[in-house]
């Protein structure tokens, strides 16, 4: 099976209150939104930011949407107002989710890519 | 069936005025909410009005009510807005006299109070109340307590719902959560009420206000979608139709630029949201589990089958202390040998704050272009950079301390390796920690009273 980043499967969009960041994973399609909440387990999420998070990690899936919501307490540095990253709001903690590495079937990632290239063929 | 047309027209302090204009001009809308509030900018208006009591509302309410308040009496349309701060009576004084100078006429004002805590504190903890803090569980406010600047509630829809029933043209609170300034409109227009019958409406009514409070968050900000993003530069704030049923429509106005697509209204559903099946607001508990998205033509996305659960008795209240100060410093690296230069320049700090003696709670040192914005996630290889910077932030007791760190990376101006580029000293700031808590909702007397101008 190939090896592809989260990038090739699933859209994210991060954010913060306080100290715990959320990152929502949203699933290209249905069959690979099944594959995300098979492999892309709290064990997963927690041994990919390593010591970038220093708190629990939850998740809560969306079978409406298509989507698993993660959310990762003590990730950003006491929270905004206090934080020294220079993403104090945690926006960019998604993409460094999208970094994350997945072996998915390879008509999965066709149909992820299918997915990406109609969208941006039409606007 | 019965429907309300509400948009969002700012989504933090600072946001663009264009696109409120456009939806005042040219959108067809009953309402417009207007969100300027967030965790720091409440204490930094709080600590305004600790220097000036006529100050800590956000100013822009002037200009931007000079721009809007023309367009929304000759269009019947209602402003609500959060822009008071931490002192909405001022803001409220302040936009009379915009509404006097322009000679609108008659203008009534609603004006909702009661979200600061901070004189109360030790009333509350004296009749046995503890601010445990939601983050870290500590227990209460002791260790804080000399600190605290600021306390305070997120309010919700009630007094909003009461003072448009009453026939504000505006309306003006303090830390009104975000979403009320939409759970408020569509409970007076579409007569829902808090309890078990109106239950899943307020839910919905949360959902959407959730949906669009963010303005352009919705419309193709923030977005994976920014590659087809239409001129996005116009790009259109949102508008949601509500119906009476509790469904909705989510869109942009005619014309404009930005994305409104499934995607894009998914991304912000699950945006700074924690158990989606638990969003908790002052008005209600969205569902976010339940409802359904399908497009509903180009640049409409239709939300169905929203649900809720009845409004919490506590409030949420975000208690913000004195925290020390914040040093910070830039400096770039040119090729050849970019990132080996950052890394010498990094140890180069280090080693000069331990021989000068500075104190740091905490220092960290990122390099730009290799690892700041995802830390140990970033790939390293050795590649052959054409820029590299590093960028120093220390956390210390003092101004002084944090003024220091900040000087020491100046210091690489003349000291540094060859090519060591610098821009303009970033300035020391104060931190307010913020310290998350719950307070009774009875504890928080909201109060609203009508001024009418002209």
């Amino acid at each position: 099976m190939p090896r592809v980043t989260l990038h090739e499967l699933a859209f994210a969009r991060s954010g913060d209150k306080g100290d715990v960041c959320n990152i929502g994973v949203m699933a290209k399609s249905r069959r690979v939104y099944e594959l995300l909440a098979r492999e892309l387990t709290v064990e997963r999420v927690r041994a990919h930011f390593g010591a970038m998070v220093h708190g629990a990690i939850e998740r809560y899936p969306l079978d409406n949407l298509d989507s698993l919501n993660f959310v990762l307490r003590g990730a950003l540095g006491g929270g905004a107002t206090k934080t020294l990253r220079f993403d104090q709001t945690g926006k960019a903690m998604c993409t460094a989710m999208l970094r994350l590495e997945l072996e998915a079937p390879a008509e999965l990632v066709d149909e992820a890519r299918r997915v990406t290239a109609s969208l941006e063929g039409s606007p | 069936m019965k429907s309300v047309r509400i948009a969002s027209g700012s989504a933090f302090w600072g946001d663009m005025l264009e696109p409120a204009i456009e939806l005042a001009e040219k959108a067809d809308v009953q309402y417009i909410g207007f969100d300027h509030l967030a965790e720091l900018t409440m204490a930094i208006l709080n600590r305004t009005k600790a220097k000036d009591p006529k100050a800590g509302y956000i100013p822009d309410i002037v200009p931007w009510m000079q721009r809007l308040l023309p367009i929304a009496r000759r269009k019947h349309i209602r402003l609500v807005t959060n822009a008071g701060g931490a002192n909405p009576r001022q803001a409220a004084i302040e936009v009379g006299k915009v509404a006097a100078s322009l000679g609108l006429g008659k203008l009534r004002i609603g004006v909702v109070e009661g979200d600061d805590i901070l004189p109360k504190i030790d009333e509350l903890r004296r009749s046995g109340w503890r601010f445990k803090n939601l983050d870290t569980g500590e227990d209460d406010i002791d260790s804080i307590r000399g600190d605290l600047v600021a306390a305070n509630a997120y309010i919700g829809a009630d007094v909003i719902r009461d003072h448009l029933a009453a026939g504000a043209d505006v309306v003006i609170t303090g830390r009104a959560s975000d979403n009320a300034l939409y759970v408020g409109p569509l409970m007076h227009e579409l007569g829902w009420q808090f309890g078990d019958r109106d239950v899943d409406r307020i839910g919905a009514a949360i959902t959407v206000g959730h949906i669009i409070e963010c303005a352009g968050c919705v419309t193709g900000g923030m977005s994976n979608m920014w590659k087809i993003s239409e001129r996005p530069w116009a790009m259109g704030f949102p508008i949601a139709e509500v119906f009476e049923n509790g469904d909705a429509v989510i869109s942009k106005p005619a014309g404009s630029g930005g994305v409104l697509n499934e995607w894009t209204v998914k991304e912000h559903l699950i945006y700074e949201v924690h158990d989606p099946a638990n969003y908790l607001m002052p008005d209600g508990v969205a569902d976010f589990t339940a409802l359904r998205l399908t497009t509903d033509g180009p640049g409409r996305v239709r939300v169905t089958g929203m649900k809720g659960k009845p409004r919490p008795t506590t409030l949420k209240v975000c208690l913000g202390y004195r925290d020390g100060f914040i040093g910070e410093g830039l400096a770039f690296f040119p090729w050849p040998d970019a990132l080996q230069k950052a890394e010498w320049a990094a140890h180069w700090v280090k080693e000069r704050l331990a021989a000068t003696g500075v104190a740091c709670r905490e220092l960290k040192i990122d390099l730009v272009g290799v690892d700041m914005l995802h830390g140990s996630i970033a790939p390293r290889d050795d590649r052959n950079y054409n820029e590299v910077g590093i960028r120093v932030a220390g956390r210390t007791r003092t101004a002084d301390e944090a003024d220091a760190i900040r000087r020491e990376v100046t210091h690489l101006w003349n000291s540094g390796p060859l090519g060591s580029c610098f821009g303009v000293p970033l300035k020391v700031r104060p931190v307010v920690s913020l310290w998350p808590s719950l307070v009774p909702r009875e504890a928080v007397p909201v109060t609203g009273e009508m001024m009418e101008v002209g």
